[in-house]
């Protein structure tokens, strides 16, 4: 039995590597970013998969085994929030305390005003990103954490020993997550590593998007400068993740640095040009990034077909996936394309239909992975979900 | 295209080792291996900040 897993692991490894490289395996893959929709397989809530990460694995070790799937994210539900609430982590509501049990976590943008990072500090994080982070960020994201200067604290001092020894208990888990999704169904980790552009972070978790889309105006030079700041440590995050057999991408993370988030001279002067060299040092050594294009990332499909042949897999979410074969499809795997209002909303024949037109379109010379637009959560159908799956495995062999 | 900028602490590192290094006493034994030990540890209080901001 577990050589059968073995050879069927290989297999689809295979598979979904070929198909990254832009080559035509001997069937589409199928590697479905499912979050909450694992909870609800598996029958347990919102919240425990997120607060609990050992729960979150067995609802994906469990979709993996009963859904024929080459690839899964190891826990897609990726923000433990048993940790983030031993840190005090301010910026999340959390199933079960914040919000509903089940509903999924929510990110929590504070006002302009009361953004974690102020318009006169950029020179601050240019100098030392680190320390800025450790000295100033941390401090305002966590109710325990106490700043520079202030008198510090039993939870304070426990904030960080209680923090750092969930995040390797929690990173510990993944190999022994990866090893069991490899051993009991045979079911490839599909990313390694994290990725986010410079632009996003800053807008993210540090100025927020008001505050940055007011200093790309008001303070151009000093938004630039911190970005190239950011640069070679995103690069070092990446590459500390990243798979060391150069198999699975790392998994880069788009958010607000678009059109029409932001203008196309600012995706030009700020976005682009501070994370291109990231994306081309990690392909020079060999990783491949899965570019997760949240949104509609169309407007810039000209700006990514000037990267290196093969050193993106570029996932397609709302924008529409045969313009973007159709601009990069001969430099790049793409991935995705099947609404997420259609897994949710639709008939599990509206769900075939639409796969059989988007592997009809793109993937008829290989260079096509099956998912979702977005990240499943616990609104889709499970009827749905399996028939993107059986269809694309009757009808997606080349 | 910009270039990436070097910043004070560089990527990987929280407490250099040869801030470190200014506060021993001699080193009489493997001084190599004192200095891997604590790049190797301090390394992790690298990870722990900047997978705060990115994952977390």
């Amino acid at each position: 039995m577990a050589k059968d897993m073995e050879q069927l692991y290989g297999e689809r490894l295979k598979r979904y590597v070929t198909a990254m490289r832009n080559e035509k395996p001997d069937m589409v893959p199928i590697r479905p970013f499912v979050a909450e929709f694992t909870a609800k397989y598996a029958g347990y809530t919102c919240q425990e998969v997120t607060h609990d990460y050992e729960k979150a694995f067995a609802a994906a070790r469990k979709c993996a085994a009963d859904f024929d799937w080459d690839a899964v994210v190891s826990n897609m539900v990726y923000v433990w929030t048993g940790l983030t609430e031993a840190i005090g982590t301010k910026y999340y509501a959390v199933p079960g305390i914040h919000i509903p049990p089940n509903i999924g976590f929510q990110y929590l943008e504070p006002a302009e005003e009361e953004a974690f990072m102020k318009a006169d500090e950029y020179d601050a994080l240019t100098e030392d990103p680190t320390g800025f982070l450790y000295n100033v960020w941390l401090p305002r994201v966590s109710s325990d954490v106490r700043a520079m200067g202030q008198e510090t604290s039993f939870r304070n001092n426990l904030s960080f020993l209680k923090g750092g020894m969930a995040m390797l208990s929690y990173f510990s888990a993944f190999g022994v997550q990866n090893e069991r999704l490899r051993k009991e169904s045979g079911t490839v980790s599909a990313i390694a590593g994290i990725l986010k552009a410079p632009f996003d972070i800053i807008a993210d978790k540090l100025r927020g998007y008001l505050g940055l889309v007011t200093d790309v105006l008001e303070r151009p030079k000093k938004v630039l400068a911190a970005c190239e700041a950011l640069m070679p440590h995103l690069l070092h995050v990446a590459l500390s993740g990243a798979d060391p057999d150069k198999n699975v991408p790392i998994g880069f993370w788009m958010h607000r640095g678009c059109v029409p988030f932001v203008s196309m001279e600012h995706f030009e002067k700020f976005f682009w040009p501070t994370l291109k060299p990231i994306i081309e040092e990690l392909w020079k050594r060999g990783h491949q990034v899965l570019f997760y294009a949240e949104g509609n990332w169309n407007a810039h499909l000209n700006a990514f077909g000037g990267l290196p042949d093969g050193a993106i897999v570029y996932h397609v979410d709302q924008a529409d996936i045969f313009e973007a074969h159709k601009a990069i499809g001969q430099k790049f795997c793409l991935s995705g394309g099947i609404p997420n209002v259609l897994l949710s909303y639709g008939t599990a024949d509206e769900v075939r239909a639409e796969c059989k037109r988007v592997i009809d379109g793109v993937a008829g010379d290989g260079g096509y992975i099956m998912d979702a637009s977005a990240i499943v959560q616990d609104d889709a159908k499970v009827e749905n979900i399996r028939a993107m799956t059986e269809f694309t495995r009757e009808y997606g062999v080349y | 295209m910009v270039e990436m900028r070097e910043t004070k602490r560089k990527p990987g590192v929280c407490i250099p080792w040869e801030e470190k290094l200014e506060e021993l006493p001699e080193i009489t034994g493997d001084k190599e291996l004192v200095k891997k030990v604590w790049e190797d540890v301090d390394a992790l209080g690298y990870v722990y900040i900047w997978q705060c901001l990115l994952s977390f």
